[in-house]
C-alpha cells in the first residue's frame, strides 16, 4: 500500500531551504533545490540527527552533527561518516498541498 | 601487482579500505588491526555509550562488510615491524606480509601517568570499547568518580558520569578546562557549564598518587589534596603509536607525511592520529580528531590509486557535553583577536579566533552552522571583516570562494 500524504502547503518551503514534517512516526525532510522539491528521510543514517537542520548546497545536504553528506535527489551518502543512504520519497504539489508518497510498512 | 596493506584497525584504516572498494579498486587489501573486533567509531565511547544510551559499538562498516568485499581483515593481530624500504610487514609470530603500498594508521595510545597506584583496580582510562565497558561497570553502583585531566576526554567523561548520577571531581593541571585548545577565556565558559551541572573542579593541580588497599580509594594531588572516590578515570593525553615504523620513516612526534600524506618512503603512507601532516595552511601538525581520520582515509585511498590529492581539510570536531553541542574548526596555536557572534552567557555563540586578521579557528556552543561555514574561509586563509563575523544575521557562506 502506498498513498499520497499531505505534509504542508504549496510554497511552504523556500528555495535553498529544508523543512522537516512529521508523517506518522517518521520525519520527512523536504528540500527546495532551485524550485524543485525533494523529499527524503530526515534522520541521518549515521546517528539519526535531523538533516533538515543541515546546510543545503546544490542537491547536497550536510548533516549538522557529524558532517555526512547526502544527495537529496537519490538519498545516496556521498560523504561519510554515513555509509547507508537515506530513503527518498516521491513528492508532488496538488490542490495547494505538498504531498509525499508514503509506503505502508 | 597491487597489494595494499593497511596497518591499523580504527576509523582511518577502515575508511581507507572502504573508499578503495567504493572506488572499484580490485587489488588485494589486507587490514591488520590490533583490536579483536572490527573498526568502530570512538566518539560515542565517552558520550552515548558511556552513559548507557547505546550498547552496541558504532561500526565504521558493518562487521560482515570486510569479508563481503574481499578485505583480508586480520583482527587482534599485532604488527611487529613495518619495513618500509623492503616493502614487508612483519607480524608477531614471524609471518611476513609483502606489499606494494602500505598505509600506516596505527593511531595513538593513552599517556600513562608514571605515579604510584596507577595499576590499582578502579583506576581506568578510555580509548577502546573494553575501556568504556570497564568504566560503565565500575560506575554502576558507584557514587563518586575522580577524573584526572580536563581536555575533551576528561570533560566528556565528567559530563557522562554526572549524567549517570555520580558525583564527579576533576583535577586539571591548567587554570581552566581545555586551556591549551581554547585559551582561558573560552575555557572558563566550559568551566561554568560543568560547575552548573555540579562538577567539582580543582585547577593548577595534578595527580601525585592513587591510594587504596587492593583498589582505588583516593587521589592524592601534588598540592596535597586527598580526593576520595569509588573510581578514577585518567585522561591526560596520548602518544602516537610509531614503534612499528622502520627508521627510514624518520619518526618525529608521529610519522611525518607531506601534504599528500606520503612518508619519506615512496608507496608508504601515514594517516590519522599517528600522522604528522605537513598541512598547507597550518604547517606540520598531528591531530587526533575523528573527522581528520575519516578525511585522511578518503584522501589516501585516492592517492594510493594514483591521484595526487593535497590534503587541505581545515579540521573539524565536535564534543557533546550535557545538552550542549560544542564544535570547532581550524587550528590556532595563538591568536590576537576573538570575535564573538551570539551570546556567551546563554551558551549560544560562535567565537572566531584571528591572528593578524586571518581567521584561524572557529569555536561554537549551540551555533554549529558558523563552525562548518567557517571551514572554506580557514582553508583559503581568509581575512573576514570582524563586523560581519559578529553579525548573527550574516551568512558566512556569502564569503565562500566560488566553486570551480
Amino acid at each position: 500500500m502506498a498513498e499520497w500524504v499531505k505534509v504542508g502547503s504549496t510554497g511552504g518551503v523556500a528555495e535553498g531551504e529544508i523543512l522537516s514534517f512529521s508523517v506518522g512516526e517518521r520525519q520527512v525532510a523536504v528540500a527546495n533545490v532551485e524550485g524543485d522539491l525533494h523529499a527524503f528521510d530526515d534522520w541521518c543514517s549515521h546517528q539519526q540527527c535531523s538533516l533538515a537542520e543541515g546546510d543545503l548546497d546544490g542537491t547536497i545536504v550536510e548533516c549538522p552533527c557529524h558532517g555526512s553528506q547526502f544527495d537529496v535527489t537519490t538519498g545516496e551518502a556521498v560523504q561519510g561518516p554515513a555509509i547507508d543512504p537515506v530513503d527518498v520519497f516521491e513528492m508532488r504539489e496538488e490542490d495547494g498541498e505538498l504531498q509525499v508518497m508514503m509506503k505502508q510498512e | 601487482m597491487s597489494r595494499v596493506v593497511i596497518v591499523g584497525g580504527g576509523l582511518a584504516a577502515a575508511t581507507t579500505a572502504g573508499t578503495l572498494r567504493d572506488d572499484g579498486f580490485d587489488g588485494d587489501i589486507t587490514l591488520i588491526g590490533g583490536e579483536p573486533i572490527p573498526p568502530y567509531e570512538r566518539p560515542p565511547l565517552s558520550k552515548e555509550y558511556l552513559r548507557g544510551d547505546e550498547t552496541e559499538p558504532q561500526w565504521v562498516r558493518p562487521p560482515d562488510w570486510y569479508a563481503q568485499n574481499a578485505i583480508d581483515a586480520r583482527l587482534g593481530v599485532r604488527v611487529e615491524r613495518l619495513l618500509a624500504t623492503e616493502r614487508v610487514v612483519e607480524l608477531e609470530g614471524g609471518e611476513r606480509v609483502p606489499f606494494d603500498q602500505a598505509v600506516i594508521a596505527t593511531g595513538v595510545r593513552n599517556r600513562r601517568l608514571p605515579i604510584p597506584g596507577i595499576d590499582l583496580a578502579g583506576v581506568l582510562d578510555l580509548r577502546s570499547v573494553p575501556d568504556a565497558d570497564a568504566i560503565r561497570e565500575e560506575a554502576s553502583g558507584a557514587s563518586k568518580a575522580v577524573v584526572v585531566g580536563m581536555g575533551f576526554i576528561g570533560a566528556e567523561v565528567a559530563s557522562s558520569l554526572r549524567q549517570r548520577g555520580l558525583d564527579v571531581t576533576v583535577v586539571e593541571f591548567f587554570a581552566t578546562p581545555l586551556e591549551r585548545v581554547l585559551g582561558a577565556e573560552l575555557g572558563r565558559v566550559i568551566e561554568a557549564l560543568h560547575r552548573d551541572h555540579g562538577v567539582e573542579m580543582v585547577f593548577r593541580d595534578a595527580a601525585e598518587a592513587f591510594e587504596g588497599v587492593g583498589r582505588f580509594e583516593a587521589l592524592v594531588t601534588k598540592e596535597g589534596r586527598r580526593i576520595e572516590g569509588d573510581l578514577a578515570v585518567v585522561g591526560v593525553g596520548v602518544e602516537p603509536m610509531t614503534e612499528v615504523a622502520s627508521d627510514d620513516l624518520r619518526i618525529d612526534n608521529g610519522i611525518p607525511v607531506d601534504a599528500m600524506l606520503r612518508t619519506a618512503v615512496d608507496g608508504v603512507w601515514a594517516i590519522g592520529d599517528v600522522a604528522r601532516h605537513d598541512h598547507p595552511v597550518f604547517g606540520p601538525i598531528r591531530v587526533e580528531h575523528f573527522d581528520n581520520a575519516l578525511r585522511m582515509g578518503e584522501t589516501v585511498a585516492r592517492n594510493v590509486q594514483g591521484a595526487r590529492v593535497v590534503h587541505d581539510d581545515p579540521h573539524w570536531f565536535w564534543s557533546d557535553q550535557y545538552d550542549e553541542q560544542i564544535q570547532m574548526s581550524g587550528f590556532a596555536m595563538s591568536w590576537d583577536q576573538t570575535v564573538i557572534r551570539g551570546n556567551v552567557k546563554d551558551r549560544s555563540f560562535a567565537a572566531f579566533l584571528l591572528r593578524d586578521g586571518q581567521l584561524l579557528s572557529t569555536f561554537s556552543m549551540n551555533h554549529k552552522f558558523d563552525v562548518r561555514r567557517s571551514m572554506p574561509l580557514i582553508a583559503t586563509r581568509a581575512h573576514p571583516d570582524p563586523g560581519v563575523l559578529s553579525d548573527p544575521d550574516f551568512d558566512l557562506r556569502q564569503l565562500h570562494p566560488p566553486k570551480e
